[in-house]
């Protein structure tokens, strides 16, 4: 069973048309790194995954019942998880403030429900330790470092058990030593059953960590291909159009 | 670490040390300053500013202005009277004789409605807040100027009303060293508590902080920021037309520019206690010690018998200073921060 399947997904913005039936779909345990240029599509395909955007035209498919997300919670409710590119992070909020943005813990009954403070400083707290990273979640989110800010996002994710986690240049703004630990994290994600798409422009990233590579030019899938029958040299020249289809 | 963490708490909680450097001022400068009538006035005086500055720093947090409020509270205050006291001079009412409790709740809800149609011509119009609530504060107030061709409404002579006159009007009860406490400031205490507990315990207020600091976040994570911010704009109206009710039971007869002008004070309380203009930073607290501070300076400057003709430029230089002080501790926390980040590389 595939967790998730898109067909023929068009997206268009006025004249702009920044999809053009594009199909892909992923199976459990598997990392697929979505590649392409400046303007290929890939963050359009992410939000339309994440329930940010609705497509012009196409179909979505959550473990084979078609599916159609109203907003990004909608998506969430299916089990998809997402680090935006931003980050979408709130510099005015505490750690745990972001990590449970619009999932706060709550006690009490409808209306008069209050935030679960305690809580939410707690489990947080715990998210960040399994992620090894040293933010304190009662630190705003201003005064963190590039990581620290990284390891908030990913920590968004935990707070589910997603079926698929969609990463957006997750390693776009972090240090070297940082971007071994996303790498970590994403085969982790795999070997407990998780699907992952990433979302990147960096070739060893998705050589290290992914088992398909597809890539889009011009809102097109003009590949699809496992690592290990494809060569950077390769993705290189579909992503520039170099080479024209694979 | 921990020392750090202490300063940012001490900025953004100046203002009580400012009330307090400020209180201690004045009780040198007059011997009637520190008495019971006093502190009583000066509570007096913080309710209907209050009011409005809690609705204010909703609004404020939410990234948005409404300076529309002033004129609500002014509609509201007529409406409410209008609605009870007979037609024709010398009342000029509107000859309904509504029952008070009925008029009660057509100003609050006249109030709500002002709001919620504020909040959706800025979201569902996408126009800017600031110019929506400026033609806002022109249209109603030029409503009321139209409406009672410029003569007050007067509730004198109805005591069959009384009801609608007793939030403003009533005592409470005494306490000790602080005088007769009146209905109003009990009922401003009241509403401080319940929207303190909005802002920092309930999920409205967070997403609030959330849409004022990073909208765009807020809105990718799921956040529906137009209903947000409609609420926000209700929540105003719905606060300045209590505040209107509140004030008609003061002041009794309503002329038609009751409250004009009243709005630089509002914004003058909520950036003195901490409310950022640019969104996402601010408290309950800290709005209620702008207010505070504001109605101890204004009763002050009564007793040391500064001429009226002066108070203008005070107020003004007062609202200069607050800009001034706001603007020094953002620099403040912006080096307390990179204090913060230097230690942890």
């Amino acid at each position: 069973m595939k967790i998730l399947e898109l067909k023929n997904i068009t997206k268009n913005f006025g004249a702009i048309h920044a999809l053009q039936g594009v199909d892909l779909a992923i199976s459990p345990g598997e990392a697929v790194g979505l590649m392409g240029d400046n303007g290929a599509g890939k963050s359009t395909l992410m939000k339309i995954v994440a329930g940010n955007f609705s497509p012009s035209n196409g179909e979505i498919f959550i473990e084979g019942k078609k599916t159609f997300f109203s907003n990004p919670l909608d998506a969430r409710n299916h089990g998809i998880e997402i680090v935006y590119q931003d980050l979408a992070l709130c510099d005015n909020l505490t750690a745990a403030a972001n990590v449970f943005l619009v999932r706060e813990l709550m006690s009490g009954f409808g209306f008069f429900s209050r935030l679960k403070h305690s809580a939410m400083n707690d489990r947080a707290a715990e998210l960040f330790e399994e992620l090894k990273s040293e933010t304190r979640p009662k630190d705003l989110v201003e005064q963190m470092s590039g990581g620290q800010r990284q390891a908030v996002a990913l920590a968004r994710t935990r707070l589910s058990n997603p079926k698929l986690v969609l990463l957006d240049e997750p390693t776009a703004a972090i240090s070297v030593r940082q971007v071994a630990g996303v790498l970590a994290r994403i085969k982790q994600l795999k070997e407990t059953g998780h699907a992952v798409i990433l979302v990147s422009h960096r070739m060893p990233d998705v050589f290290a960590v992914c088992d398909r590579v597809v890539v889009l030019r011009r809102g097109k899938k003009i590949a699809d291909k496992p690592i290990l029958k494809t060569s950077t040299e390769e993705v290189t020249g579909l992503i520039t159009g170099a080479i024209e289809t694979a | 670490m921990f020392s750090n963490n202490r300063l940012l708490f001490l900025i953004d909680n100046l203002i009580w040390a400012i009330l307090l450097v400020v209180f201690i001022f004045f009780v040198f400068q007059s011997e009637h300053f520190l008495t019971e009538r006093n502190i009583s006035n000066i509570l007096a005086a913080a309710t209907v500013l209050g009011l409005l500055v809690a609705g204010q720093t909703f609004v404020l947090i939410s990234g948005n202005f409404d300076l529309s409020t002033e004129s609500t509270l002014g509609m509201a205050a007529l409406f409410g009277i209008w609605l009870i006291v007979p037609g024709g001079v010398p009342t000029n009412g509107g000859g309904i004789f509504m029952n008070p409790y009925l008029s009660i709740i057509a100003t609050l809800s006249m109030g709500a409605a002002i709001g919620y149609c504020i909040g959706c011509l800025i979201t569902y119009g996408s126009m800017h807040n600031f110019i929506v609530t400026l033609a806002g504060l022109l249209i109603i107030r030029g409503l009321m100027l139209a409406f009672t061709e410029g003569a007050p409404v007067n509730g004198f002579n109805n005591p069959s009303a009384d009801v609608f006159y007793w939030l403003g009007h009533n005592k409470a009860f005494r306490v000790p060293g602080l005088g007769k406490i009146s209905v109003a400031v009990i009922a401003t205490g009241l509403v401080y508590f319940i929207c303190h507990l909005i802002l920092k315990h309930h999920k409205f207020g967070r997403e609030l902080y959330a849409i004022g600091g990073n909208r765009e976040a807020a809105a990718a994570l799921g956040i529906n920021v137009g209903r947000r911010i409609r609420q926000v704009y209700l929540l105003s109206g719905l606060l300045a037309a209590l505040a209107g009710w509140m004030l008609a039971g003061r002041v009794v007869s309503v002329q038609s520019n009751l409250g004009e002008g009243f709005i630089f004070t509002v914004f003058a309380g909520a950036v003195i206690g901490g409310v950022s203009l640019k969104g996402g930073r601010g408290t309950m607290l800290g709005a209620l010690g702008g207010v505070l501070l504001l109605s101890t300076i204004d009763r002050g400057l009564n007793l040391m018998h500064v001429s009226v003709f002066w108070i203008k430029v005070i107020q003004g230089l007062i609202i200069l200073l607050a800009m001034l002080i706001d603007a020094q501790r953002v620099r403040l926390r912006e080096l307390s921060l990179t204090a913060i980040t230097e230690k942890k590389l």
